[in-house]
């Protein structure tokens, strides 16, 4: 069983992020929360999201698992308008998700859970963290696009750095510790990741989020912040670019 | 040798430095990226042509393949027309390059010189005023050999046509009347054709599951006997041949992508037209490239001193531009994916070809395709490390790795970016916690 009803923007915000990786996804649902993992075709990101239950406006639940299209979801979204709620309801029986905005009741099939398992989550430690606003990164990555096809990133005690060079063109961001909500790291560390990938997460994630960036030397990058008034935790995993032989 | 050959020598000594500037690998004959009129290196090509006796008629009788063949130049106004040799019996080889496989440069020039083209302009668009076109789409949709009688308006000119994409073909002349025999449509294509309702990327898919060839489905595919009624046109017989490996291609990756991975490194060996293949299959996900190496003295580069190497590569989301290799780079990877779709494997996969001094002259994207298909029946070498199957490239290819490396962008991406699982400690190498058939290992 499965009824809740939500904010247009908050599902917005997660369709959009998690669509950055895959077209289907399996959403594990529980009395209080909804969550799921999913990794990207190329195995070079993932991503885990839980949703509590008072990210939604109400929530009921038990155990249960939903496969969507999240093409379909996102032309759902384009129905609602930015104040909408959307009451979404699980149909068992028919095997279906009824959303219904206002007057619209849209039925979608679902997406065969069977043959999808949830990735394993890399238990990594990493030595640097960098509290930054979402907008700054932004700026960054306009910078940097077009320059080349990846990006590095880097934090030191004095602040931290995302830079990009190209065979002839460079282009970097600096945030000062002044400017951060937070940085701890004890020495220089940085890694080189690939822009695509950076950036259509970056580019995802609503302004004014701060972003958790965790660090170190030639290692994933961990992406940590929070959706839905703080609600939402999601967790976004990124390997690296290692460039020698 | 052409007695003016000379001449043609002096006027590429003329254009040595536009030649020089390794343009003409990337332009191949067809953009013209040096801002000449026509082609250097072209006409050098027609000039090497031995004198072949010339047509002197005006009306040329035989069994047409049967072959069509629709310019671009122009576009929509084309020159269409069917292209006749001037004997009877069975011809169809001379339109089938599937065929071809075995053949020297000089069998396949003899052979498609032999082609008269004829020519009149239409509108490729509202083509249903012309008795041509509708003769043409006839033509174009029958199985067998057809006899044709052509009267031109001239005598036919010209020597070998020549292009990177198109198969060569002989003389031409604008054509004043055409008269055509009848025969059994090839069944697949005639139900295309009367199913006005099907859209044109559907009907190419069906054709070729039922088994016809590439080259007919191209051939009727250029004479517009494919998709919804009103949106049927005459499509230049260039485009035609990348349009349909592109189709073909893109319906097979819909469901290879999605297959379970190899199992090993594989390299796929074949030699033909002193051209070198070596096809790396790595155990990942669907990724792609070919590579093309263009010795000094073959087609493309007929005075650099360096081999000119070009790349063009999609990774598992596909490619949204052209590539700039053009059609060869969407007809291998057609081929690759026939592989992949029969063992029902998904795998990343680069082509590596060396064209060497002894291909000197563009035969057609049909090389690559039938080149490829040909190479990938081959039984593979199999490697458990990506180390010995670049070791193998290393002992049967001129260029080494490191070469084949530094200009791929696959094996770049595969040395150079890590993956999520490597990052899950010694003794989890599996991304899910139960393996499920079916799924997508690294």
């Amino acid at each position: 069983m499965f009824k809740a009803e939500i904010k247009s923007e908050t599902l917005k915000g997660l369709v959009y992020i998690v669509s950055t990786l895959v077209d289907e996804v399996k959403f594990t649902i529980s009395p209080e929360q909804m969550s799921l993992k999913a990794i990207d075709p190329a195995h070079v990101a993932m991503i885990e999201i839980n949703v509590g239950a008072k990210a939604f406006v109400s929530y009921e639940a038990t155990d249960s698992e939903i496969g969507l299209d999240l093409d379909k979801v996102k032309s759902v979204l384009k129905l609602a308008g930015p104040s909408d709620n959307i009451v979404m309801e699980h149909d068992e029986a028919q095997g279906r998700l009824i959303f219904r905005i206002g007057n619209i009741t849209r039925r979608m099939s679902l997406v065969d859970t069977s043959s999808m398992n949830d990735p394993k989550v890399p238990q990594i430690n990493l030595s640097a963290s960098v509290q930054v606003g979402i907008d700054q990164l932004q700026k960054g990555i306009r910078a940097a696009e077009s320059i080349s096809d990846h990006i590095a990133l880097e934090a030191d005690p004095e602040g931290f750095e995302l830079s990009c060079e190209g065979d002839t063109d460079m282009a970097n961001l600096r945030v000062p510790v002044a400017e951060l909500k937070g940085l701890k790291a004890d020495t220089k560390v940085s890694s080189l990741y690939p822009l695509d990938y950076f950036s259509n997460i970056v580019k995802a994630i609503p302004a004014g989020t701060v972003v958790d960036v965790q660090l170190d030397n030639d290692y994933p990058v961990k992406l940590l912040f929070k959706l839905a008034d703080g609600e939402a935790d999601v967790c976004y995993f990124l390997a690296p670019r290692i460039e020698s032989e | 040798m052409a007695e003016g050959s000379g001449f043609f020598d002096k006027v590429l000594q003329q254009d040595l430095g536009t030649v020089k500037s390794g343009l003409c690998v990337v332009c191949k004959g067809a953009h013209l990226l040096c801002g000449r009129s026509r082609c250097p290196l072209m006409i050098k090509f027609y000039a090497q042509q031995r004198t072949r006796p010339v047509i002197d008629l005006r009306d040329l009788a035989g069994s047409s393949p049967p072959a069509v063949f629709v310019g671009r130049y122009g576009y929509p106004k084309v020159d269409v027309g069917p292209l006749v040799p001037g004997e009877f019996g069975d011809t169809s080889i001379m339109d089938q390059p599937e065929r071809w496989n075995g053949k020297s440069i000089d069998d396949i020039v003899d052979m498609r010189f032999r082609l008269v083209r004829g020519k009149q302009r239409i509108d490729a668009v509202n083509f249903r005023k012309s008795k041509l076109a509708c003769d043409l789409q006839e033509l174009a949709l029958t199985e067998k050999p057809v006899a044709v009688e052509a009267y031109f308006r001239e005598r036919p000119r010209g020597r070998l046509v020549l292009d990177d994409e198109v198969e060569p073909f002989g003389p031409s002349a604008r054509l004043e009347n055409m008269v055509k025999g009848n025969g059994r449509w090839e069944r697949n294509l005639e139900k295309n054709y009367y199913d006005t309702d099907l859209r044109a990327a559907d009907a190419v898919v069906a054709a070729y599951r039922n088994g016809t060839l590439i080259s007919e489905i191209q051939k009727a595919f250029s004479v517009g006997t494919m998709g919804a009624d009103k949106r049927r046109r005459f499509v230049p017989t260039r485009w035609s041949i990348t349009a349909v490996d592109d189709i073909i291609g893109k319906d097979f990756l819909s469901h290879t992508k999605y297959y379970p991975t190899i199992d090993e490194f594989r390299i796929y060996h074949w030699e033909q037209l002193d051209n070198r293949w070596c096809i790396l299959m790595l155990p990942t996900t669907w990724r792609y490239e070919l590579i093309e190496a263009w010795y000094p003295e073959t087609t493309w580069n007929p005075v650099g001193r360096d081999v000119e190497i070009m790349n063009d590569f999609e990774l598992f989301g596909g490619r949204t531009d052209y590539a700039q290799i053009g059609g060869c780079y969407y007809a291998a990877r057609m081929a690759v994916n026939e592989l992949l779709e029969k063992e029902h494997r998904t795998a990343g996969a680069v082509v590596c070809r060396e064209a060497h001094p002894g291909y000197v002259m563009p035969v057609g994207v049909w090389n690559v395709r039938e080149n490829v298909r040909m190479a990938l029946t081959q039984p593979p070498y199999k490697f458990d490390t990506v180390d010995g199957a670049l070791g193998y490239i290393d002992s049967v290819m001129d260029l080494k790795r490191r070469t084949w490396i530094k200009h791929s962008g696959v094996l770049t991406d595969y040395f150079v970016q890590r993956r999520i699982e490597d990052y899950y400690g010694r003794h989890a190498a599996e991304i899910y916690d139960h393996e499920r058939p079916g799924s997508v290992k690294h």
